[in-house]
Protein backbone atom coordinates (compact mmCIF):
# COMPACT_ATOMS: atom_id res chain seq x y z
CA UNK A 1 0.00 0.00 0.00
CA UNK A 2 1.28 3.47 -0.80
CA UNK A 3 2.48 5.33 2.30
CA UNK A 4 0.22 8.33 1.69
CA UNK A 5 -2.85 6.18 1.26
CA UNK A 6 -1.99 4.10 4.31
CA UNK A 7 -1.57 7.15 6.49
CA UNK A 8 -4.80 8.66 5.21
CA UNK A 9 -6.74 5.46 5.87
CA UNK A 10 -5.35 5.11 9.40
CA UNK A 11 -6.01 8.78 10.12
CA UNK A 12 -9.64 8.35 9.11
CA UNK A 13 -9.90 5.40 11.50
CA UNK A 14 -8.40 7.50 14.31
CA UNK A 15 -10.91 10.29 13.69
CA UNK A 16 -13.83 7.85 13.64
CA UNK A 17 -12.68 6.16 16.86
CA UNK A 18 -12.13 9.53 18.54
CA UNK A 19 -15.61 10.70 17.52
CA UNK A 20 -17.23 7.50 18.80
CA UNK A 21 -15.36 7.82 22.07
CA UNK A 22 -16.69 11.36 22.47
CA UNK A 23 -20.28 10.48 21.57
CA UNK A 24 -20.76 7.36 23.68
CA UNK A 25 -21.51 7.64 27.37
CA UNK A 26 -24.08 6.85 30.05
CA UNK A 27 -25.59 10.35 29.95
CA UNK A 28 -27.05 9.57 26.50
CA UNK A 29 -26.56 13.00 24.96
CA UNK A 30 -27.68 13.47 21.36
CA UNK A 31 -24.67 13.54 18.99
CA UNK A 32 -25.45 17.04 17.79
CA UNK A 33 -25.81 18.39 21.36
CA UNK A 34 -22.57 16.69 22.32
CA UNK A 35 -20.53 18.24 19.54
CA UNK A 36 -22.08 21.67 19.93
CA UNK A 37 -21.44 21.79 23.69
CA UNK A 38 -17.92 20.47 23.18
CA UNK A 39 -16.98 23.16 20.72
CA UNK A 40 -19.24 26.12 21.44
CA UNK A 41 -20.06 25.56 25.10
CA UNK A 42 -23.52 26.44 26.38
CA UNK A 43 -25.91 23.95 27.94
CA UNK A 44 -24.07 23.76 31.25
CA UNK A 45 -24.28 20.06 32.12
CA UNK A 46 -23.59 18.87 28.58
CA UNK A 47 -20.55 21.11 28.34
CA UNK A 48 -19.10 19.77 31.61
CA UNK A 49 -19.74 16.21 30.48
CA UNK A 50 -18.07 16.77 27.13
CA UNK A 51 -15.16 18.96 28.18
CA UNK A 52 -14.32 17.56 31.60
CA UNK A 53 -15.23 13.90 31.30
CA UNK A 54 -15.31 12.66 27.71
CA UNK A 55 -12.69 14.85 26.06
CA UNK A 56 -9.83 13.97 28.45
CA UNK A 57 -10.76 10.32 28.18
CA UNK A 58 -10.71 10.35 24.38
CA UNK A 59 -7.49 12.36 24.25
CA UNK A 60 -5.74 10.02 26.67
CA UNK A 61 -6.91 7.02 24.65
CA UNK A 62 -5.43 8.61 21.56
CA UNK A 63 -2.14 9.65 23.14
CA UNK A 64 -1.48 6.55 25.23
CA UNK A 65 -2.49 4.25 22.37
CA UNK A 66 -0.19 6.07 19.96
CA UNK A 67 2.67 5.93 22.48
CA UNK A 68 2.27 2.20 23.02
CA UNK A 69 2.01 1.43 19.30
CA UNK A 70 5.03 3.57 18.52
CA UNK A 71 7.13 2.14 21.35
CA UNK A 72 6.25 -1.38 20.30
CA UNK A 73 7.27 -0.76 16.69
CA UNK A 74 10.52 0.93 17.74
CA UNK A 75 11.48 -1.79 20.22
CA UNK A 76 10.72 -4.59 17.77
CA UNK A 77 12.85 -2.85 15.16
CA UNK A 78 15.75 -1.98 17.40
CA UNK A 79 15.98 -5.29 19.22
CA UNK A 80 15.11 -7.24 16.07
CA UNK A 81 12.78 -9.19 18.30
CA UNK A 82 9.18 -9.81 17.22
CA UNK A 83 8.02 -10.25 20.81
CA UNK A 84 9.33 -6.94 22.14
CA UNK A 85 6.69 -4.61 23.53
CA UNK A 86 6.62 -2.23 26.54
CA UNK A 87 4.17 -4.45 28.43
CA UNK A 88 5.88 -7.76 27.79
CA UNK A 89 9.44 -6.63 28.41
CA UNK A 90 8.36 -5.11 31.72
CA UNK A 91 8.68 -1.39 31.00
CA UNK A 92 5.00 -0.66 31.72
CA UNK A 93 5.06 -2.63 34.97
CA UNK A 94 8.12 -0.83 36.34
CA UNK A 95 6.67 2.51 35.26
CA UNK A 96 3.55 1.62 37.17
CA UNK A 97 5.60 0.71 40.23
CA UNK A 98 7.39 4.06 40.06
CA UNK A 99 4.07 5.91 39.85
CA UNK A 100 2.57 3.89 42.70
CA UNK A 101 5.49 4.60 45.03
CA UNK A 102 5.32 8.31 44.33
CA UNK A 103 1.53 8.51 44.53
CA UNK A 104 0.86 6.51 47.68
CA UNK A 105 3.78 7.90 49.65
CA UNK A 106 2.14 11.30 49.25
CA UNK A 107 5.05 12.76 47.29
CA UNK A 108 2.75 13.26 44.30
CA UNK A 109 0.73 15.74 46.35
CA UNK A 110 3.73 18.07 46.48
CA UNK A 111 4.04 18.65 42.75
CA UNK A 112 2.11 17.63 39.66
CA UNK A 113 5.39 16.63 38.07
CA UNK A 114 6.25 14.06 40.74
CA UNK A 115 3.86 11.40 39.48
CA UNK A 116 5.12 11.23 35.89
CA UNK A 117 8.68 11.60 37.16
CA UNK A 118 8.25 8.48 39.29
CA UNK A 119 6.81 6.51 36.38
CA UNK A 120 9.52 7.80 34.08
CA UNK A 121 12.22 6.67 36.44
CA UNK A 122 10.62 3.24 36.70
CA UNK A 123 10.38 2.89 32.92
CA UNK A 124 13.96 4.08 32.51
CA UNK A 125 15.30 1.44 34.89
CA UNK A 126 13.53 -1.30 32.93
CA UNK A 127 14.63 -0.10 29.50
CA UNK A 128 18.26 0.19 30.61
CA UNK A 129 18.29 -3.24 32.25
CA UNK A 130 16.76 -4.80 29.15
CA UNK A 131 19.07 -3.10 26.70
CA UNK A 132 22.03 -4.21 28.81
CA UNK A 133 20.78 -7.76 28.53
CA UNK A 134 20.16 -7.36 24.81
CA UNK A 135 23.66 -5.92 24.31
CA UNK A 136 25.11 -9.16 25.67
CA UNK A 137 23.96 -10.72 22.43
CA UNK A 138 21.11 -12.52 24.09
CA UNK A 139 18.52 -14.42 22.09
CA UNK A 140 14.89 -13.48 21.60
CA UNK A 141 13.80 -15.64 24.47
CA UNK A 142 16.28 -14.32 27.05
CA UNK A 143 14.98 -10.81 26.66
CA UNK A 144 11.36 -11.89 26.98
CA UNK A 145 12.12 -13.97 30.06
CA UNK A 146 13.98 -11.07 31.63
CA UNK A 147 10.89 -8.98 30.93
CA UNK A 148 8.67 -11.57 32.58
CA UNK A 149 10.88 -11.50 35.69
CA UNK A 150 10.86 -7.71 35.76
CA UNK A 151 7.08 -7.58 35.31
CA UNK A 152 6.37 -10.10 38.05
CA UNK A 153 8.70 -8.36 40.47
CA UNK A 154 7.18 -4.96 39.76
CA UNK A 155 3.62 -6.27 40.03
CA UNK A 156 4.46 -7.87 43.38
CA UNK A 157 6.09 -4.70 44.70
CA UNK A 158 3.17 -2.61 43.42
CA UNK A 159 0.77 -4.83 45.38
CA UNK A 160 3.02 -4.59 48.42
CA UNK A 161 3.08 -0.80 48.38
CA UNK A 162 -0.70 -0.66 47.98
CA UNK A 163 -1.28 -3.18 50.76
CA UNK A 164 0.94 -1.21 53.12
CA UNK A 165 -0.96 2.03 52.53
CA UNK A 166 -3.06 3.00 55.56
CA UNK A 167 -5.83 4.06 53.18
CA UNK A 168 -8.32 1.16 53.06
CA UNK A 169 -9.16 1.88 49.42
CA UNK A 170 -5.58 1.58 48.21
CA UNK A 171 -5.55 -2.20 47.99
CA UNK A 172 -8.54 -2.13 45.62
CA UNK A 173 -6.47 0.04 43.33
CA UNK A 174 -4.07 -2.77 42.51
CA UNK A 175 -6.40 -3.58 39.65
CA UNK A 176 -6.10 -0.07 38.22
CA UNK A 177 -2.32 -0.08 38.26
CA UNK A 178 -1.96 -3.60 36.84
CA UNK A 179 -4.83 -3.52 34.34
CA UNK A 180 -5.09 0.16 33.43
CA UNK A 181 -8.18 2.25 32.87
CA UNK A 182 -9.16 5.55 31.29
CA UNK A 183 -12.16 6.02 33.56
CA UNK A 184 -12.86 9.43 35.07
CA UNK A 185 -9.54 10.98 34.13
CA UNK A 186 -9.47 14.75 33.75
CA UNK A 187 -7.71 17.35 31.62
CA UNK A 188 -5.16 17.66 34.42
CA UNK A 189 -3.97 14.17 33.53
CA UNK A 190 -3.79 15.11 29.85
CA UNK A 191 -1.60 18.11 30.64
CA UNK A 192 0.61 16.06 32.96
CA UNK A 193 1.55 13.56 30.31
CA UNK A 194 1.24 15.43 27.00
CA UNK A 195 4.59 17.30 26.99
CA UNK A 196 6.58 14.23 28.04
CA UNK A 197 4.86 12.03 25.49
CA UNK A 198 5.42 14.44 22.64
CA UNK A 199 9.10 14.64 23.56
CA UNK A 200 9.22 10.85 23.53
CA UNK A 201 7.54 10.67 20.12
CA UNK A 202 10.06 13.10 18.65
CA UNK A 203 13.01 11.12 20.00
CA UNK A 204 11.68 7.84 18.60
CA UNK A 205 10.78 9.26 15.18
CA UNK A 206 14.30 10.64 14.85
CA UNK A 207 15.60 7.07 15.19
CA UNK A 208 13.74 5.97 12.05
CA UNK A 209 16.68 5.96 9.64
CA UNK A 210 18.94 4.27 12.17
CA UNK A 211 16.35 1.55 12.71
CA UNK A 212 16.22 0.89 8.96
CA UNK A 213 20.00 0.56 8.81
CA UNK A 214 19.99 -1.68 11.88
CA UNK A 215 17.65 -4.13 10.19
CA UNK A 216 20.65 -4.98 8.01
CA UNK A 217 22.73 -5.86 11.07
CA UNK A 218 24.80 -3.79 13.45
CA UNK A 219 28.02 -3.83 11.43
CA UNK A 220 26.31 -2.76 8.24
CA UNK A 221 24.56 -0.04 10.16
CA UNK A 222 27.85 1.20 11.57
CA UNK A 223 29.38 1.23 8.10
CA UNK A 224 26.41 3.32 6.93
CA UNK A 225 27.39 5.93 9.51
CA UNK A 226 24.86 5.12 12.21
CA UNK A 227 25.98 5.99 15.70
CA UNK A 228 24.65 3.00 17.59
CA UNK A 229 25.17 4.45 21.06
CA UNK A 230 23.35 7.63 20.19
CA UNK A 231 20.46 5.68 18.69
CA UNK A 232 20.28 3.52 21.79
CA UNK A 233 20.17 6.56 24.07
CA UNK A 234 17.46 8.25 22.01
CA UNK A 235 15.39 5.09 21.94
CA UNK A 236 15.75 4.45 25.66
CA UNK A 237 14.76 8.02 26.38
CA UNK A 238 11.89 8.00 23.91
CA UNK A 239 10.32 4.75 25.10
CA UNK A 240 10.73 5.68 28.77
CA UNK A 241 9.13 9.09 28.18
CA UNK A 242 6.17 7.71 26.19
CA UNK A 243 5.41 4.70 28.32
CA UNK A 244 6.26 6.34 31.64
CA UNK A 245 4.04 9.36 31.05
CA UNK A 246 1.15 7.21 29.86
CA UNK A 247 1.38 4.63 32.64
CA UNK A 248 1.50 7.39 35.26
CA UNK A 249 -2.07 8.38 34.40
CA UNK A 250 -3.69 5.19 33.09
CA UNK A 251 -1.91 2.26 34.74
CA UNK A 252 -0.50 -0.65 32.72
CA UNK A 253 -2.19 -1.27 29.39
CA UNK A 254 -0.58 -4.27 27.77
CA UNK A 255 -0.26 -5.79 24.32
CA UNK A 256 -1.18 -2.71 22.26
CA UNK A 257 2.47 -2.29 21.28
CA UNK A 258 2.72 -5.95 20.37
CA UNK A 259 -0.36 -6.44 18.24
CA UNK A 260 -0.38 -3.22 16.26
CA UNK A 261 3.04 -3.41 14.55
CA UNK A 262 2.42 -7.02 13.54
CA UNK A 263 -0.98 -6.28 12.08
CA UNK A 264 0.31 -3.29 10.13
CA UNK A 265 3.70 -4.65 8.99
CA UNK A 266 2.27 -6.45 5.91
CA UNK A 267 0.91 -3.12 4.67
CA UNK A 268 4.32 -1.45 4.79
CA UNK A 269 7.57 -1.97 2.88
CA UNK A 270 8.76 -3.90 5.99
CA UNK A 271 11.21 -1.14 6.90
CA UNK A 272 11.01 -0.21 10.60
CA UNK A 273 10.88 3.50 9.82
CA UNK A 274 7.72 3.25 7.74
CA UNK A 275 6.10 1.25 10.52
CA UNK A 276 6.59 3.97 13.14
CA UNK A 277 3.88 6.40 12.03
CA UNK A 278 1.52 3.61 11.03
CA UNK A 279 1.88 1.94 14.43
CA UNK A 280 1.25 5.19 16.29
CA UNK A 281 -2.01 5.72 14.43
CA UNK A 282 -2.92 2.05 14.73
CA UNK A 283 -2.19 2.03 18.47
CA UNK A 284 -4.47 5.02 18.95
CA UNK A 285 -7.28 3.29 17.02
CA UNK A 286 -6.87 0.06 18.98
CA UNK A 287 -6.86 1.68 22.42
CA UNK A 288 -9.77 4.00 21.61
CA UNK A 289 -11.77 1.02 20.34
CA UNK A 290 -10.89 -1.10 23.36
CA UNK A 291 -11.86 1.74 25.67
CA UNK A 292 -15.23 2.16 23.94
CA UNK A 293 -15.80 -1.60 24.22
CA UNK A 294 -14.89 -1.54 27.92
CA UNK A 295 -17.69 0.96 28.47
CA UNK A 296 -20.46 -0.81 26.57
CA UNK A 297 -19.85 -4.58 26.82
CA UNK A 298 -21.36 -4.89 30.29
CA UNK A 299 -24.05 -2.20 30.64
CA UNK A 300 -23.77 -0.19 33.83
CA UNK A 301 -20.47 -1.75 34.76
CA UNK A 302 -17.20 -0.54 33.36
CA UNK A 303 -14.36 -2.95 32.64
CA UNK A 304 -10.70 -2.15 32.91
CA UNK A 305 -9.42 -1.50 29.42
CA UNK A 306 -6.26 -3.52 30.14
CA UNK A 307 -8.46 -6.60 30.55
CA UNK A 308 -9.72 -6.21 27.00
CA UNK A 309 -6.34 -5.51 25.41
CA UNK A 310 -4.97 -8.56 27.21
CA UNK A 311 -7.84 -10.73 26.02
CA UNK A 312 -7.04 -9.81 22.44
CA UNK A 313 -3.28 -9.52 22.89
CA UNK A 314 -2.38 -12.55 24.96
CA UNK A 315 -3.69 -15.18 22.51
CA UNK A 316 -1.96 -13.23 19.75
CA UNK A 317 1.28 -13.30 21.75
CA UNK A 318 0.96 -17.06 22.17
CA UNK A 319 0.39 -17.51 18.46
CA UNK A 320 3.41 -15.33 17.77
CA UNK A 321 5.65 -17.31 20.12
CA UNK A 322 4.78 -20.55 18.34
CA UNK A 323 4.94 -18.96 14.91
CA UNK A 324 8.25 -17.12 15.34
CA UNK A 325 10.06 -20.32 16.26
CA UNK A 326 9.60 -21.44 12.70
CA UNK A 327 9.96 -18.24 10.83
CA UNK A 328 12.96 -15.94 11.13
CA UNK A 329 11.87 -12.42 11.86
CA UNK A 330 13.01 -9.92 9.29
CA UNK B 1 -15.26 -9.37 72.14
CA UNK B 2 -16.31 -7.66 68.89
CA UNK B 3 -14.72 -8.26 65.48
CA UNK B 4 -16.66 -5.76 63.39
CA UNK B 5 -16.70 -1.98 63.42
CA UNK B 6 -20.51 -1.89 63.50
CA UNK B 7 -20.92 -4.34 66.36
CA UNK B 8 -18.04 -2.51 68.12
CA UNK B 9 -20.19 0.55 68.34
CA UNK B 10 -23.33 -1.25 69.49
CA UNK B 11 -21.20 -2.78 72.24
CA UNK B 12 -19.78 0.61 73.16
CA UNK B 13 -23.24 2.07 73.49
CA UNK B 14 -24.51 -0.63 75.81
CA UNK B 15 -21.78 -2.55 77.64
CA UNK B 16 -20.13 -1.90 80.99
CA UNK B 17 -16.45 -1.08 80.55
CA UNK B 18 -15.25 -4.32 82.11
CA UNK B 19 -17.44 -6.40 79.79
CA UNK B 20 -15.36 -5.51 76.75
CA UNK B 21 -12.39 -7.80 75.97
CA UNK B 22 -11.40 -6.10 72.72
CA UNK B 23 -12.81 -4.25 69.71
CA UNK B 24 -11.90 -4.39 66.03
CA UNK B 25 -9.01 -2.34 64.65
CA UNK B 26 -11.39 -0.17 62.65
CA UNK B 27 -13.20 0.99 65.78
CA UNK B 28 -10.42 3.55 66.24
CA UNK B 29 -10.73 4.96 62.71
CA UNK B 30 -12.45 8.33 63.03
CA UNK B 31 -13.83 8.10 59.49
CA UNK B 32 -15.64 4.82 59.95
CA UNK B 33 -16.32 4.72 63.64
CA UNK B 34 -18.41 7.47 65.18
CA UNK B 35 -17.48 6.30 68.67
CA UNK B 36 -13.73 6.18 67.98
CA UNK B 37 -12.92 8.34 71.02
CA UNK B 38 -14.71 5.96 73.29
CA UNK B 39 -13.09 2.99 71.53
CA UNK B 40 -9.61 4.37 72.07
CA UNK B 41 -9.10 2.97 75.56
CA UNK B 42 -9.88 -0.65 74.67
CA UNK B 43 -7.54 -3.29 73.24
CA UNK B 44 -7.94 -3.92 69.51
CA UNK B 45 -8.11 -7.13 67.49
CA UNK B 46 -7.68 -7.79 63.75
CA UNK B 47 -10.54 -10.24 63.58
CA UNK B 48 -8.35 -13.38 63.58
CA UNK B 49 -9.63 -16.63 65.02
CA UNK B 50 -6.31 -17.08 66.88
CA UNK B 51 -6.85 -13.87 68.80
CA UNK B 52 -10.26 -15.09 69.90
CA UNK B 53 -8.85 -18.43 71.11
CA UNK B 54 -6.21 -16.61 73.17
CA UNK B 55 -8.62 -14.12 74.70
CA UNK B 56 -11.31 -16.70 75.34
CA UNK B 57 -14.29 -14.35 75.63
CA UNK B 58 -17.73 -15.47 76.78
CA UNK B 59 -19.18 -14.42 73.47
CA UNK B 60 -18.04 -12.99 70.12
CA UNK B 61 -20.15 -10.47 68.21
CA UNK B 62 -19.50 -9.71 64.55
CA UNK B 63 -21.24 -8.81 61.30
CA UNK B 64 -22.49 -11.17 58.62
CA UNK B 65 -20.86 -8.95 56.05
CA UNK B 66 -17.24 -10.00 56.53
CA UNK B 67 -15.03 -12.50 58.36
CA UNK B 68 -17.30 -15.32 57.37
CA UNK B 69 -14.53 -17.89 57.66
CA UNK B 70 -13.52 -16.71 61.10
CA UNK B 71 -17.08 -17.07 62.33
CA UNK B 72 -17.24 -20.63 60.95
CA UNK B 73 -14.01 -21.65 62.70
CA UNK B 74 -15.22 -20.19 65.99
CA UNK B 75 -18.55 -21.96 65.75
CA UNK B 76 -16.73 -25.23 65.15
CA UNK B 77 -14.62 -24.55 68.25
CA UNK B 78 -17.85 -24.07 70.22
CA UNK B 79 -17.20 -20.42 70.99
CA UNK B 80 -20.57 -18.63 70.89
CA UNK B 81 -20.78 -16.19 67.99
CA UNK B 82 -23.57 -13.69 67.42
CA UNK B 83 -23.69 -12.28 63.91
CA UNK B 84 -25.45 -9.03 63.09
CA UNK B 85 -26.85 -8.19 59.69
CA UNK B 86 -25.09 -5.34 57.98
CA UNK B 87 -27.47 -2.57 59.13
CA UNK B 88 -29.85 -1.85 56.29
CA UNK B 89 -32.11 1.01 57.34
CA UNK B 90 -33.00 3.25 60.24
CA UNK B 91 -35.87 0.91 61.05
CA UNK B 92 -33.64 -2.07 61.80
CA UNK B 93 -31.48 -0.13 64.27
CA UNK B 94 -33.78 -0.40 67.32
CA UNK B 95 -33.99 -4.17 66.77
CA UNK B 96 -30.20 -4.43 66.69
CA UNK B 97 -29.90 -2.35 69.85
CA UNK B 98 -32.37 -4.59 71.69
CA UNK B 99 -30.59 -7.73 70.50
CA UNK B 100 -27.21 -6.44 71.66
CA UNK B 101 -28.82 -5.52 74.96
CA UNK B 102 -29.95 -9.13 75.44
CA UNK B 103 -26.49 -10.44 74.58
CA UNK B 104 -24.82 -8.10 77.07
CA UNK B 105 -27.50 -8.57 79.77
CA UNK B 106 -28.41 -4.90 79.71
CA UNK B 107 -31.92 -5.14 78.42
CA UNK B 108 -33.22 -2.11 80.29
CA UNK B 109 -30.47 0.09 78.96
CA UNK B 110 -31.14 -1.16 75.43
CA UNK B 111 -34.88 -0.65 75.73
CA UNK B 112 -34.41 2.96 76.83
CA UNK B 113 -31.92 3.64 74.02
CA UNK B 114 -34.10 2.03 71.35
CA UNK B 115 -37.17 3.85 72.58
CA UNK B 116 -35.51 7.24 72.49
CA UNK B 117 -34.16 6.45 68.99
CA UNK B 118 -37.62 5.53 67.75
CA UNK B 119 -39.14 8.58 69.35
CA UNK B 120 -36.61 10.90 67.65
CA UNK B 121 -37.07 9.12 64.35
CA UNK B 122 -40.82 9.48 64.36
CA UNK B 123 -40.44 13.14 65.29
CA UNK B 124 -38.26 13.67 62.20
CA UNK B 125 -40.65 11.75 60.00
CA UNK B 126 -43.61 13.77 61.26
CA UNK B 127 -41.95 17.06 60.29
CA UNK B 128 -43.61 18.95 57.44
CA UNK B 129 -42.26 17.52 54.18
CA UNK B 130 -42.30 20.70 52.13
CA UNK B 131 -40.02 20.85 49.15
CA UNK B 132 -37.56 17.95 49.18
CA UNK B 133 -34.15 18.83 47.75
CA UNK B 134 -32.38 16.12 45.78
CA UNK B 135 -29.17 14.54 47.03
CA UNK B 136 -26.56 12.04 45.91
CA UNK B 137 -24.18 10.33 48.28
CA UNK B 138 -21.06 10.02 46.15
CA UNK B 139 -18.38 8.03 47.90
CA UNK B 140 -14.86 6.97 47.03
CA UNK B 141 -14.34 5.57 43.53
CA UNK B 142 -17.61 7.08 42.36
CA UNK B 143 -19.69 4.60 44.31
CA UNK B 144 -23.12 5.93 45.17
CA UNK B 145 -25.60 4.70 47.75
CA UNK B 146 -28.91 3.61 46.25
CA UNK B 147 -32.16 2.23 47.59
CA UNK B 148 -32.09 -0.11 50.57
CA UNK B 149 -28.97 1.41 52.14
CA UNK B 150 -28.75 3.04 55.53
CA UNK B 151 -27.83 6.32 53.85
CA UNK B 152 -30.96 6.13 51.71
CA UNK B 153 -33.21 5.87 54.73
CA UNK B 154 -31.27 8.61 56.54
CA UNK B 155 -31.76 10.92 53.53
CA UNK B 156 -35.45 10.10 53.47
CA UNK B 157 -35.91 10.81 57.17
CA UNK B 158 -34.06 14.10 56.82
CA UNK B 159 -36.36 15.22 54.03
CA UNK B 160 -34.17 14.62 50.97
CA UNK B 161 -34.83 12.71 47.77
CA UNK B 162 -32.13 10.19 47.01
CA UNK B 163 -31.59 10.74 43.30
CA UNK B 164 -29.64 7.51 42.93
CA UNK B 165 -32.47 5.41 44.36
CA UNK B 166 -34.95 7.23 42.09
CA UNK B 167 -32.92 6.13 39.07
CA UNK B 168 -33.52 2.54 40.08
CA UNK B 169 -30.13 1.84 41.63
CA UNK B 170 -30.03 -0.10 44.87
CA UNK B 171 -27.25 -0.94 47.27
CA UNK B 172 -23.73 0.42 46.86
CA UNK B 173 -23.30 0.90 43.12
CA UNK B 174 -20.74 2.48 40.83
CA UNK B 175 -22.49 5.60 39.60
CA UNK B 176 -21.30 7.21 36.38
CA UNK B 177 -19.89 10.69 36.82
CA UNK B 178 -21.76 11.72 33.67
CA UNK B 179 -25.14 11.02 35.26
CA UNK B 180 -24.18 13.06 38.30
CA UNK B 181 -23.37 16.02 36.06
CA UNK B 182 -26.50 15.56 33.93
CA UNK B 183 -28.95 15.42 36.84
CA UNK B 184 -27.32 18.13 38.90
CA UNK B 185 -28.54 17.23 42.40
CA UNK B 186 -28.98 20.03 44.94
CA UNK B 187 -26.52 18.39 47.27
CA UNK B 188 -23.62 16.04 46.58
CA UNK B 189 -22.39 14.42 49.75
CA UNK B 190 -18.81 13.28 49.28
CA UNK B 191 -16.77 11.43 51.83
CA UNK B 192 -13.89 13.02 53.64
CA UNK B 193 -10.67 11.86 52.07
CA UNK B 194 -7.68 10.49 53.93
CA UNK B 195 -5.30 13.42 53.77
CA UNK B 196 -2.18 11.60 54.82
CA UNK B 197 -2.64 8.48 52.71
CA UNK B 198 -3.65 9.33 49.17
CA UNK B 199 -5.63 6.96 46.99
CA UNK B 200 -7.12 7.18 43.52
CA UNK B 201 -10.48 6.42 45.11
CA UNK B 202 -10.46 9.81 46.82
CA UNK B 203 -9.53 11.67 43.64
CA UNK B 204 -13.02 11.39 42.21
CA UNK B 205 -14.40 13.94 44.65
CA UNK B 206 -11.86 16.45 43.36
CA UNK B 207 -12.59 15.78 39.67
CA UNK B 208 -13.09 19.08 37.82
CA UNK B 209 -16.51 17.88 36.66
CA UNK B 210 -17.67 17.42 40.23
CA UNK B 211 -16.33 20.82 41.20
CA UNK B 212 -17.98 22.44 38.19
CA UNK B 213 -21.38 21.13 39.29
CA UNK B 214 -21.97 24.09 41.55
CA UNK B 215 -24.06 21.91 43.86
CA UNK B 216 -23.08 21.88 47.49
CA UNK B 217 -20.30 19.34 47.47
CA UNK B 218 -19.00 18.92 50.90
CA UNK B 219 -17.51 16.27 53.05
CA UNK B 220 -18.39 18.08 56.23
CA UNK B 221 -22.15 17.84 56.52
CA UNK B 222 -22.59 14.45 58.08
CA UNK B 223 -20.43 13.69 61.14
CA UNK B 224 -17.79 11.17 59.99
CA UNK B 225 -18.78 7.59 60.72
CA UNK B 226 -22.30 8.43 61.85
CA UNK B 227 -23.94 6.60 58.97
CA UNK B 228 -21.31 4.05 58.08
CA UNK B 229 -22.86 1.81 60.72
CA UNK B 230 -26.28 1.78 62.29
CA UNK B 231 -26.52 2.70 65.97
CA UNK B 232 -28.21 5.23 68.19
CA UNK B 233 -25.63 7.73 66.96
CA UNK B 234 -26.98 7.46 63.39
CA UNK B 235 -29.57 9.98 64.52
CA UNK B 236 -26.70 12.53 64.41
CA UNK B 237 -26.57 12.03 60.64
CA UNK B 238 -30.31 12.59 60.34
CA UNK B 239 -30.06 15.74 62.45
CA UNK B 240 -27.14 17.13 60.46
CA UNK B 241 -28.88 16.52 57.13
CA UNK B 242 -32.13 18.00 58.39
CA UNK B 243 -30.25 21.17 59.35
CA UNK B 244 -28.70 21.28 55.88
CA UNK B 245 -32.10 20.80 54.29
CA UNK B 246 -33.57 23.66 56.32
CA UNK B 247 -30.79 26.04 55.28
CA UNK B 248 -31.28 24.97 51.66
CA UNK B 249 -35.00 25.62 51.60
CA UNK B 250 -34.85 29.04 53.25
CA UNK B 251 -33.43 31.12 50.39
CA UNK B 252 -35.51 30.51 47.29
CA UNK B 253 -33.37 28.68 44.78
CA UNK B 254 -34.26 28.03 41.20
CA UNK B 255 -34.12 24.25 41.46
CA UNK B 256 -37.28 22.28 41.13
CA UNK B 257 -37.90 20.21 44.22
Amino acid sequence: MRPGLRTLFLTILVVVALACSLLIGPAGLAPWTSLRSLIAGGGEAATIIMRDIRLPRALLGLMVGASLGLSGAALQGFLRNPLAEPGIIGVSATASLGAVIVFYSGVAGLSVLALPAGALLGALVAVIVLLAIAAGNAGTLTLILAGVALSSLSAALTSLVLNLSPNPFASYEIIFWLLGSLKDRSMVHVWICAPLMIAGWLLIFRCGRALDALSLGEETAASLGIDLNRTRLMLVGGVALCVGAGTAVTGVIGFVGLVVPHVLRPFTDKLPSSLLLASSLGGAVLLLAADIASRIIVPGHELNVGVLTAMVGAPFFLWLVIHSRREVFS
Amino acid sequence: MSLNVCTDQLVLELADLDQIVSLSNLSGDPRLSFLHDKAAKFPKNSGLAEEVFLAHPDIVVTGTYSLHNTALILQKAKIPVEQFEYAQTLDTIPGDILRMGRILHHEDRAKALAASFEEKLSRFRAMPRGKRPSAVVFEQNGVALGAGTLADSVLGAAGFRNLVAEQGYSGMVPYPLELLVRDKPDVVLVTHSYEKAPSLADEIARHPAVKALGSDTTGNVVPPGSWACGGAFTMEAVEALRRLRDTLSKPKTGHSG
